[in-house]
């Protein structure tokens, strides 16, 4: 596997593996082939969040997917976001280990602490690497905004 | 009752119904009300949602009576609990309330430090108007799944408010916490609520048959700011901006929530645009917004739109004109977006660090956190 990409947060090297795709809300996707893919967050989204310490879904493998739906809600100790799906497809697992432990994101968001696979997945909104180093370049600044925003409000 | 006035004072235990008829929340709530009033000198009454209440219901009027501390539990962040109160004339100072969520704990004690400094910075209308003093203890029930530790935190608080000995006791419970429900004896006289621990017999638990009171109104479901005077400067940002005619002055020229069923059913505008975070709709689903302790460690940064929730891409005020505009549309009136005569637009969009300091000087510390202070070291 080639050096990952780095997109820099302030001081924190946030390391985008090439060895998958990526959304433009932050999650990374692994395709399995048949248009399975396995989905976690990016170290950007982990690095949002810091220490995730409650993890939701609304949602049941089985069941079909729209791009964007809330899919569940995730908490950290600073932050809280809903779910939100990278795409559309059938849900096929949620990852028992995150459920168990959310913790497991912060350990190892690229490997054991994936969120969930979908089948069928609709591959166009994912993005190449650099695509996405790309996005989050605009990203940044709109995140640095809400987060002053709300830390002032 | 007995006529020692030394003996004569009376806690009150006030239980604020869920809206729901949930079974488990009544449970919880008649387990408290039922086995609160076990205790010497503890009275308790029932009485339906505080919020949805008129101001001339038969609750409030019941409450206006009582001049003893007392204890209200409900279904609300404290700090809400505590104003609807204030602004129906049951006045008090904020009892220390050991009982606290779970989740917030940890922060309060890293907290204090910051708050002592941050406070003063500006006068607020609670240091003008001060409240009596006698002390009104919140609780919000939500943050327990039974009636136990309430029970125990009614009798620290019974012990400090009727005996004056609570701290050292309560400090040690604080430290190591017990399930047991408070309901045991321990025979050095302490107050408990067991009845067998009561001596004199007119303080024998059939002296309490009338000690609880069961109001029973059905007020419909209601919706309106609710103004923490601890926070509030006065500064009439919130006049200014909301278009319903809720706000007033009272005679002193003091803010006040004039029309409260003029507001538009979950439209939390005003409070956005409030400098202090002073206003409170305390059934808002954010937490700030319902009267969330956010200069505790409760305030969390909302990252939704972040991760793809619908596009919004808004700070505080462009939400606030938006939601009024959405309810000004409802009401059959013209949007008026964000020129409608606003001072308020400079202060809220790029506060001064003074102003900022001054408006929510520990959420700020508080939010800004290592994540924030990298991101200080950006240029915006």
């Amino acid at each position: 596997m080639s050096e990952p990409l780095v997109f820099w947060m302030g001081q924190f090297a946030a390391e985008l593996p090439t060895d998958r795709l990526y959304s433009k809300n932050h999650f990374w996707a692994i395709d399995q082939g048949s248009g399975r893919f396995r989905f976690g967050f990016s170290a950007y989204a982990v690095r949002l969040l810091q220490d995730i310490y409650f993890l939701e879904f609304s949602v049941e493998p089985g069941m079909a997917i729209e791009s964007r739906q809330e899919i569940g809600s995730i908490e950290s100790k600073k932050a809280e976001s809903g779910l939100y799906a990278p795409s559309s497809g059938m849900l096929e697992a949620i990852n028992p280990e995150v459920l168990r432990d959310p913790g497991a994101i912060n350990v190892d968001k690229y490997g054991d602490g994936w969120l969930m696979e979908l089948s069928s997945v609709d591959p166009q909104p994912l993005l190449h690497v650099e695509r996405y180093c790309a996005h989050l370049a605009e990203a940044w600044e709109v995140a640095q905004r809400t987060i002053k925003g709300q830390a002032n409000a | 009752m007995p006529s020692n006035p030394t003996t004569s004072r009376r806690l009150t235990v006030v239980i604020s119904q869920g809206q729901s008829r949930n079974p488990q929340k009544r449970e919880v709530e008649e387990t408290i009300a039922a086995r609160a009033i076990l205790g010497r000198r503890i009275d308790a009454v029932v009485i339906p949602h505080l919020y949805d209440l008129a101001a001339d219901s038969e609750s409030f009027q019941r409450l206006r009576k009582i001049d003893g501390p007392m204890v209200v539990l409900g279904w609300l962040f404290p700090r809400a609990i505590h104003w609807v109160l204030d602004r129906q004339g049951i006045r008090g100072q904020f009892g220390d309330v050991e009982l606290k969520d779970p989740s917030e704990e940890e922060e309060d004690l890293e907290d204090e430090a910051e708050e002592t400094v941050a406070e003063d910075a500006q006068e607020h209308v609670a240091d003008q108007f001060p409240r009596p003093d006698r002390n009104i203890y919140c609780l919000d029930l939500k943050i327990r799944p039974s009636a136990d530790a309430f029970l125990e935190e009614i009798e620290r608080i019974a012990r400090l408010e009727l005996e004056g000995t609570g701290t050292t006791d309560a400090q040690e419970r604080f430290q190591q916490p017990t399930n047991q429900t408070a309901l045991a004896i321990d025979g050095s006289g302490r107050l408990s609520l067991d009845p067998a621990a009561s001596q004199m017999p007119d303080e024998a638990p059939v002296a309490h048959q009338d000690a609880l009171l069961v109001i029973d109104e059905h007020p419909q479901r209601r919706w309106y700011p609710v103004i923490d005077f601890s926070r509030c400067t006065n500064c009439m940002e919130c006049i200014d901006f909301c278009l319903f005619g809720v706000y007033g002055v009272d005679a002193a020229q003091t803010i006040l929530v004039e029309q409260p069923d003029n507001c538009r059913k979950g439209c939390p505008a005003c409070s956005r645009v409030c400098p202090a975070n002073a206003i409170i709709f305390p059934q808002h689903k954010t937490p700030a917004i319902a009267g969330a302790q956010v200069d505790s460690g409760g305030f969390k940064i909302d990252l939704s739109k972040l991760f793809g929730a619908p596009d919004r891409d808004e700070d505080p005020l462009a939400a606030a004109a938006r939601e009024r505009d959405e309810q000004l549309i409802l009401a059959g009136r013209a949007a008026v977006g964000l020129n409608a005569d606003q001072p308020e637009e400079a202060p809220k969009i790029s506060p001064a660090p003074a102003a900022t300091a001054s408006a929510s000087p520990p959420a700020s510390k508080d939010a800004l956190d290592s994540l924030i202070d990298q991101l200080d070291q950006m240029d915006l």
